[in-house]
């Protein structure tokens, strides 16, 4: 299987192919500090890595011998936390799948189809580390990913403000992800400069309605106000782009092609699943994996989250899976199932998780996830990855990756949001690394004790609730 | 804002009680006779803000004894005019008595209810004094007030500052002469919020009239004083025996139970009556508790261990081992026992230490239980962020406010701009998934420029002012009445200020006139008010009736998805939606507008998830036949059934479950075994086809099972959907694979071995026979007698209605859909799924109350989908705003730039 070449710092200037927009912000960043230089301060940031259904936890149990194999080149910057247990994020009469994956990064059962129970944990990170904002010009929160079931948004958004809505939209396609991240606005730049003068004052006054909804004499309520906020802050970025930054480099960088892959309606058929060949999944996941961490490596995002596969997601995988140049497994899910629609799925093997059974497939799949994984955590230790202080940007961030189930079978919630697989990384010496740590905590405690490192005062799940460090996860 | 010392305020029902002593006063004795029958009567405090009783003079200074914080304290100036003795103030001549201190928390409070009722028992020392005499005032000096009690003469006078009177009061409102005698007379001036102003002497209505608009625009600066102006001139002469102001308005009832009560309050003000807490913690705790943590085992169908804790009668009756719940007795109480000890809920997480001692509590405290059924459908949803909003236009209300706005259509490229809408809790328009983000700021930028570059300018200018210049004067005024249509209400001076500016930078840079309007519209069309559906959440610990431009703009985007159109902004304007039988007018008038008939579209389309069909792609192998053209053709049957039901014959709503007609299209005709006919979408009755009829039985519902008919998926479908039911998830060590069906195994047959099964049947017996009546439809919704092993199929069955213990068994698919369709619950969850879809919110336990006012109301009306809007827009849920913290911890950066 081959993938197309990663996106790079520098590859990314000269450009992949396609049509050729402005990037504006990269331009800024060369005036301001030099193309590459690394950032002389090591900036907080926090980001949020989901792969949707989950790893049994008796497979957890084999180490970086099993299905976490692709992880171990990285096993000396990553902490495995295991016997973590989400079972309060339960929400009886919901699909398992969606109250698991609300429960991902958040330790709170969801409250509505698009709702989670409160923050995540890089929003509570984000909040406290920049109170008044990130720098001008940043994207505040980066939500991607690759995906098809859609029911339910918590399925596949994974950053939460603290009443639990969603704390950006989700990029589910590389252009859409370039888009938002490097490219330029559809209303900017006419070129006549009076009327771009003008249309500044119309901004102008648009944002100080918004500041005044948002602001302390606001008639509106907390919810609401908080929603003006987040309107206001789209604003003032919007601003940047338009306005501030619209110079477009000579040697600007390409938009990917179109996507190729089933999105929106079309990826989630009533439920049925779709047909995907692995390597049209992988893919289009690695050209995001590789969009989000140049994003990183640019310093234009700091928080977010990125999904690979939805929870419960429903797809018909064909094709060779290989791992380091080896075969491992022939996908050919509803063949291997007999079963055509959704009993075709790969989904389907962990409802026949087995733990006295080989489980040959759920192996080929999970230790799939994992190598995608890795590719994506990987984009953020090579090289060009370094930072002022030696460590590369995988260290010095906290990454928590997780999933949304511990078993898959949907027979027991209590085993179901137990012995959920979590990795973090060092978060710049402040967790332990080259580990594997076998926590039997509830995942609010671990989540608490990640904030509590970071200096993050709030807690997750409710307040009230005797707060139970985790010490062991420190360094 | 000005509360009750008790935090707890809104829980309690709070009282006055109060002596009444024999009075010496002249001519009291008769009114102490039509009071005596009472030796001890109660004052109503609700919305009181201060009370003057003159029996506990400090000094220099009367007292407040509202209990109600701040205190608004009045002092004497000069003291030589006047005394206090005995619960009475007189007055002999000029005097200065005022408040001192800032009283704008009783302006905010009054002006917050829009309703304002001032009380006195008055004694005039004559027939002669006017001006007219001040006996109350809140007000600066004679020309500037927000209220005044006065006499003129031998009647009385009172000036109440509205946005539509003057600043000095005027027109007021009059008693009739010979109003004013000089006797102790109980005088009541209350005015509600529909600007009705009524006048109460002796308990009896003397005077009413309408005092026309609202009250935000009173002075906070202004201050109380009692028998003389600000500035002395307007002295009144007599006795005051108590003075009251309340943030509500006092009906008769109120006014005469206080007339009764008489003058003199003793020394039992406040004493406060707390509602049972045991009873609150029941409905703020328990009830949730108990139906998140016990019900899933213990309701009616379950009643595991004989024991139902969903019902008052059950819950406290005898179980299989004895009675489970003993109020007051912990020790004896099994529930409290197992809870304890972890040994429940079974199977599950213990509960957490603070819920045990919320149990205990409970229970210890006398297990108050204050309505008969806890309905588990109610608490899925913590309220917490829910309930109030600020909601963002939708894509297709954008649409459609341009377009009523402007007169311009971008629905081609506000669909492609905008970001879709996605669905939360079962619909597109649920107010906290509306988000926004750069794409939503980029569409709008874009969408404004393309509305300008539509529109006429000059005419749309001119519809608001002939004037074409950029001077102040004829810019403000089309900023004022322009901006009022396009932002759906006034706009303050600030606002007129802001778009003012921007014709100002305009007129710098060389520009003309309708380049001026052109940006103006551009930055309306961005803003808040305009992307937004804006009211005001102002901090109250009481809800409040919204105002009438807001409760123009909740009906329009309610009934017709849109803005409100210039008849209806113009009886906002006149206060007229606050009028219940001109509210009811206008409602008529909305519903009997095609944009009403429209819009109810976008309920079914959201509700049953119809636009999935755009995306259905059933198994080649399975459906060789297939063509995408059907699912489209589903579609429009559904939402032309729905026309048909609803607004053609007006039928009740429940009836979509039963109705015996449709529109098919040949295809579709053929598709479910019907003779084609000739036109695209022909009108089909189908009273001779037994097979169909109803929602139930349309392609664009039956297609929700998977291509494999799933009667787990149908059955939780009409489970959730119709019956509000909840269900567990599936039990331990099952393996959840769907089991294949085969030569002589239906899915008929699949789903009776689950139900067998002693670990499934519990919970599938829930949803599953649900569906059994609708097996013979396949995937795709074809209807077969037998499946494709050639194995026969049924669709009799039996339900079992949540909440109830007795199940229900039909033979045919028919009945199953009449069952259905006459089943209370069905009818009642029907009325909390179209109140979901006009509130833009999930419900929640709070709303039960208003939602079953509502359903009765509908039922009362016929059950159509007329009555049912009428019912929602002109209950509480519409007309009132709840209580909203204003929390100022959320977002220190949104002042930064």
């Amino acid at each position: 299987m081959t993938h197309p070449k990663k996106i790079s710092r520098r590859t990314a200037l000269k450009g992949l192919g396609g049509i050729t927009v402005g990037l504006p912000l990269l331009e800024e960043m060369m005036l301001t500090r030099g193309w590459g230089a690394p950032i002389a301060e090591v900036p907080t940031r926090a980001f949020n890595v989901f792969f949707g259904l989950g790893i049994p936890a008796p497979l957890q149990e084999e180490g970086y011998d099993g299905v976490l194999e692709p992880l171990k080149p990285l096993k000396e910057k990553l902490l495995i936390m295991r016997h973590v247990d989400q079972v309060r994020c339960d929400a009886k009469g919901i699909n398992a799948h969606f109250d698991g994956s609300s429960g991902a990064f958040t330790a709170t059962p969801p409250n509505g189809e698009a709702k989670a129970g409160g923050a995540s944990i890089d929003q509570l990170i984000r909040r406290s580390a920049y109170p008044k904002g990130l720098p001008n010009g940043m994207v505040s929160t980066l939500v991607a990913g690759t995906f098809f079931r859609r029911s339910r948004v918590s399925r596949y958004v994974h950053s939460y403000n603290p009443d639990g809505s969603v704390a950006a939209t989700m990029q589910e396609k590389p252009r859409d992800l370039f888009d938002r991240v490097f490219g330029t606005l559809g209303s900017a730049g006419e070129g006549d400069l009076r009327k771009e003068r003008l249309k500044r004052s119309v901004l102008d006054t648009v944002v100080d309605q918004y500041k005044f909804y948002a602001g302390q004499r606001s008639p509106l309520g907390a919810s609401s106000r908080a929603r003006i906020a987040t309107h206001l802050e789209r604003i003032r970025e919007f601003e940047q782009r338009a306005y501030e930054m619209k110079e477009k480099h000579p040697q600007a960088p390409q938009i990917p092609n179109l996507s190729q892959l089933a999105h929106g309606g079309h990826a989630d058929p009533g439920g049925e699943g779709i047909d995907m060949p692995l390597k049209d999944l992988t893919s289009e996941w690695r050209l995001m994996a590789d969009l989000y961490a140049l994003a990183i490596q640019i310093d234009r995002v700091r928080f977010g989250s990125i999904t690979f596969l939805a929870a419960g997601e429903r797809l018909r995988i064909t094709g060779d899976y290989e791992y380091n140049g080896k075969k491992v497994f022939t996908f050919d899910d509803e063949k291997q199932l007999g079963k055509s629609g959704s009993g075709g799925c790969s989904h389907e093997w962990w409802h026949r998780f087995n733990e006295k059974k080989s489980n040959e497939q759920l192996r080929a799949h999970a230790h799939m996830k994992m190598q995608e994984v890795a590719y994506f955590l990987s984009r953020l230790d090579g090289a060009e990855a370094q930072e002022a202080n030696g460590q590369s940007i995988l260290e010095n961030s906290l990454i928590t990756v997780s999933t949304e189930s511990g078993d898959g079978r949907h027979s027991d919630s209590k085993r179901e949001l137990s012995g959920i697989f979590h990795a973090i990384t060092g978060a710049n010496n402040r967790f332990k690394t080259n580990q594997i740590l076998d926590l039997k905590a509830e995942g609010v405690d671990v989540y608490n004790t990640m904030l509590h490192g970071m200096g993050v005062q709030e807690r997750l799940g409710p307040q009230d609730r005797e707060y139970r460090a985790v010490d062991k996860i420190r360094a | 804002m000005r509360r009750m010392k008790s935090s707890t305020f809104a829980l309690y029902l709070m009282v006055i009680s109060i002596c009444v002593f024999p009075h010496g006063s002249v001519g009291l004795s008769a009114q102490k006779d039509e009071r005596s029958s009472m030796t001890e009567l109660v004052r109503n405090a609700r919305g009181l803000l201060v009370l003057y009783t003159f029996q506990h003079a400090e000094g220099n200074t009367i007292p407040d004894v509202s209990g109600v914080e701040p205190k608004v304290d009045l002092v004497i100036e000069n003291g030589k005019n006047e005394t206090i003795q005995n619960g009475v103030l007189k007055i002999k001549g000029s005097v200065s008595i005022h408040s001192q201190d800032n009283i704008s928390s009783l302006t905010k409070a009054i002006s917050q209810t829009n309703e304002v009722t001032l009380e006195a028992w008055v004694q005039p020392e004559n027939l002669t004094q006017a001006g007219p005499a001040r006996i109350l005032t809140i007000s600066k000096n004679p020309n500037e007030r927000n209220l005044t009690l006065g006499q003129e003469g031998d009647h009385f006078d009172v000036r109440l500052r509205t946005t539509r009177t003057s600043t000095n009061g005027l027109p007021s409102l009059s008693s009739a002469k010979k109003t004013v005698e000089k006797k102790l007379q109980h005088v009541v001036y209350t005015r509600d919020r529909s600007g009705t102003a009524k006048l109460f002497v002796d308990g009896r209505l003397i005077k009413e009239q309408k005092i026309s608009g609202e009250l935000n625009n009173w002075n906070g600066s202004y201050q109380l004083g009692l028998a003389n102006e600000h500035g002395g001139d307007r002295v009144w002469k007599g006795n005051l025996h108590l003075v009251a102001i309340f943030n509500r308005s006092l009906n008769l009832e109120d006014v005469q139970q206080h007339y009764r009560a008489g003058p003199d309050a003793e020394t039992k003000l406040m004493v406060e009556k707390k509602a049972d807490p045991n009873a609150i913690l029941f409905e703020t705790k328990i009830a949730r508790l108990l139906s998140n943590h016990c019900l899933e085992c213990h309701d009616p169908a379950t009643r595991e261990g004989g024991l139902d804790l969903s019902q008052k009668s059950t819950a406290f009756a005898e179980s299989d081992s004895g009675k489970s719940l003993i109020p007051g007795d912990l020790i004896k109480s099994d529930l409290w026992q197992y809870i304890e000890s972890d040994e429940m809920p079974k199977n599950r997480p213990p509960l957490s230490k603070d819920e045990k001692q919320t149990v205990k509590e409970w229970i210890a405290g006398g297990a108050s239980w204050t309505f008969e059924t806890i309905d588990p459908a109610l608490y899925q949803h913590q309220s917490d962020g829910i309930r109030t909003f600020a909601r963002r236009l939708t894509v297709n209300e954008f649409i459609e406010t341009v377009c009523v706005i402007f007169d311009v259509d971008i629905s081609s490229e506000a669909k492609k701009l905008l970001p879709p809408d996605l669905r939360a809790d079962g619909f597109s328009n649920t107010g906290y998934n509306l988000t926004v983000d750069l794409g939503h700021i980029d569409a709008f930028a874009q969408l404004a420029q393309i509305v300008i570059e539509r529109l006429d300018i000059k005419s749309f200018a001119q519809r608001f002012e002939k004037g074409r210049t950029l001077t102040d004067d004829n810019m403000r005024k089309l900023v004022q009445d322009m901006g009022r249509w396009v932002l759906r209400g006034p706009l303050d001076g600030d606002e007129i200020d802001l778009y003012r500016g921007i014709s100002t930078t305009v007129a710098s840079a060389g520009g003309d006139f309708d380049e001026a309007v052109g940006f103006i519209l551009q930055a309306m069309i961005q803003s808040p008010r305009f992307v937004y559906i804006m009211e005001q959440e102002r901090s109250s610990a009481e809800s409040r009736y919204i105002t009438g431009y807001e409760l123009a703009n909740r009906l329009s985007y309610i009934i017709w998805g849109g803005p409100p159109d210039k008849t209806l902004l113009d009886a906002a304007e006149r206060y007229e939606l606050q009028e219940p039988a001109k509210l009811r007018e206008q409602v008529t008038r909305m519903l009997n507008d095609p944009r009403a008939r429209e819009h109810s579209q976008q309920f079914i389309v959201q509700w049953l998830n119809l636009n999935r069909l755009d995306t259905l792609s059933p198994d080649p192998k399975m459906f060789p036949d297939w063509d995408p053209k059907l699912a489209q053709n589903m579609k429009r049957e559904t939402i032309q059934f729905f026309a048909e039901v609803v607004w053609k014959q007006n039928r009740p709503l429940a009836d979509l479950l039963k109705a015996q007609v449709t529109f098919l299209s040949p295809e579709l005709a053929q598709h479910y075994g019907l003779p084609p006919q000739d036109e695209s979408s022909a009108r089909y009755d189908l009273q001779s086809v037994s097979s169909r009829g109803g929602l139930l039985t349309h392609g664009s519902v039956l297609t929700i099972g998977g291509d494999e008919a799933s009667m787990v998926t149908r059955g939780l479908f009409v489970l959730h959907d119709l019956l509000r039911g909840t269900v567990k998830d599936p039990p331990p060590c099952v393996d959840t694979t769907p089991v294949p069906t085969k030569p002589g195994l239906t899915n008929r047959g699949v789903a009776e071995m689950r139900l067998k099964n002693v670990a499934c049947g519990g919970c599938h017996a829930r949803f599953e026979p649900l569906s059994f009546g609708l097996e013979k439809f396949d995937g795709l919704g074809s209807y077969h007698e037998k499946d494709h092993f050639g194995n026969p199929l049924r669709e009799d069955g039996q339900i079992l209605i949540p909440g109830t213990a007795k199940t229900l068994t039909y033979e045919t698919s028919a009945e199953l859909m009449n069952l259905l369709a006459d089943s209370q619950r069905v009818q009642e969850s029907l009325t909390r799924k179209v109140a979901q879809f006009c509130l833009g919110r999930p419900l929640m336990a709070e709303d039960a109350e208003h939602i079953q006012k509502i359903h009765q109301q509908t039922q009362k009306n016929g059950g159509t989908w007329q009555s049912l809007i009428t019912a929602i827009v002109t209950s509480d849920l519409v007309l009132k705003s709840p209580a909203v913290p204003l929390s100022t911890t959320s977002h220190s950066n949104v002042e930064k730039k």
